[in-house]
């Protein structure tokens, strides 16, 4: 609930960076990933994924056009080394550097989480808008800024030098403390992630792998003539949608709304849960299913586990109203 | 299938694909009917519309269903099926009329 109510910080370095030079960096980005690089504005991040060479998800990723680099981040599901190997085979060559071994990637979520980085960074941070990219300065050394939460309220990651790592995160601990906030681990995500029904990579992504089912359509550049997995990915879409991952809910202190369970409609197998937490908003299980197209349907009842299971229900999604949603940037 | 699942499907899949024909049209947006999945996001993530694209939706609504989002509601555009839930909520209001 810190992020919902006020500002939690985690560490998120699990998360793959590097930095490519403007050239060749453009064109190895975009014959890579499914967004459109190229149209990514100066200052701006585009999130989009990277897929294998059957289509199927590898990362979940950013890409920042900031001055005359790009910055690459990845959320992966793949083994570092079979990482590696993918975008080796893609070109990634010696102009990249990988950050993820001198740099941290720290994130900052909350409705209040605004007024933390206005303390250490300045009031324009304030005014950047979502899919942003920033260079501020801390201890004398740069940091890299972005706006790109993935919890519904506002959210920065903060890509440091691992040299300053620790006094920065002691000086954004100790603003987060002062605003009632807290320190949260990467698990406390996958229920945020939930509740504002953001993609995970490692939740729902791992379980499916295929974009289209998970409607990760928006991430796509469809007009792109080609990028890794994108016939795969076309040759799916043109054979037409037949499974779709939907949002389901279950009456408090339901234990049978868990990852992997089947779903029964007239006593019929139907489905699977392909993510699943207790929100501490709702006070109640939450889930993304899995569903053949014809039921894929808010506003429908299920069962969960057998086909007399507990009463599940599908529902639009997200379900919450994020505090941040709410505040003007005249109020900030 | 139960008639009852069958016609609360028929109907929020009609509501749906109005919705999504106009949104595309007057958006231009690059995508088919079925690559908008329901609950992806329409402002800021997602499918990444501004505030203009929003009075843009607000209009389509209005044109499709003879529906009024009202301007403090703004948590209705948070995805596709967020704004079907209220056009559905307003035709049961109004007696299943437009």
């Amino acid at each position: 609930m810190a992020v919902r109510e006020a500002v939690a910080l985690t560490d998120f370095s699990f998360v793959r960076a590097f930095a490519l030079p403007e050239t060749p960096g453009i064109d190895f980005l975009d014959a890579l990933l499914a967004g459109n690089v190229p149209k990514i504005r100066f200052g701006r991040v585009l999130h989009t994924f990277l897929a294998d060479a059957s289509g199927h998800l590898a990362a979940d990723c950013f890409v920042a056009n900031n001055d005359q680099e790009f910055i690459f981040l990845c959320e992966s599901i793949l083994p570092d080394v079979e990482f590696d190997a993918l975008l080796a085979t893609a070109g990634l060559d010696s102009q990249a550097r990988d950050l993820s071994a001198d740099h941290v990637v720290l994130s900052l979520d909350g409705f209040k989480s605004w007024e933390v980085v206005k303390q250490i960074f300045g009031a324009d941070v304030v005014g950047l808008p979502y899919l942003s990219i920033e260079n501020y300065q801390f201890a004398g050394e740069p940091v890299r800024f972005i706006r790109a939460g993935k919890t519904s309220e506002f959210g920065y990651l903060l890509l440091a030098p691992v040299k300053i790592a620790a006094a920065l995160f002691a000086t954004l601990q100790a603003e987060v403390a002062k605003r009632g906030g807290r320190l949260a681990g990467v698990d406390a995500h996958d229920a945020l992630r939930l509740e504002g029904r953001f993609f995970n990579i490692f939740q729902e992504g791992a379980r499916v792998r295929d974009p289209l089912p998970l409607g990760l359509q928006w991430m796509i550049d469809f007009e792109k003539e080609k990028f890794s997995g994108g016939g795969a990915i076309q040759q799916r879409r043109t054979a037409g949608l037949r499974q779709k991952v939907i949002g389901l809910a279950a009456d408090a202190g339901c234990a049978e709304l868990k990852t992997g369970a089947r779903i029964f409609h007239d006593g019929q197998p139907v489905g699977e849960v392909v993510a699943a937490c207790e929100s501490q908003v709702l006070h109640r299980p939450l889930a993304l299913g899995l569903f053949p197209l014809e039921l894929a349907f808010s506003g429908l009842e299920f069962r969960v586990g057998a086909p007399t299971g507990a009463v599940i229900r599908s529902i639009s999604m997200p379900p919450i109203m994020p505090k941040s949603l709410l505040v003007k940037l005249d109020e900030m | 299938m139960s008639e009852n699942t069958d016609q609360t499907i028929l109907r929020r899949r009609q509501v749906i694909d109005t919705f999504k024909q106009e949104l595309i049209r007057r958006l231009n947006l690059p995508y088919l009917p079925e690559d908008l999945h329901e609950d992806v996001s329409l402002l800021g993530s997602g499918l990444g519309l501004d505030s203009l694209d929003s009075l843009e939706i607000v209009l389509c609504v209005e044109t499709c269903f003879k529906i009024k989002i009202p301007d403090e509601n703004i948590s209705v555009l948070r995805s596709i099926n967020t704004v079907v839930d209220f056009v559905l909520e307003q035709q049961d209001r109004n007696g299943g009329r437009p």
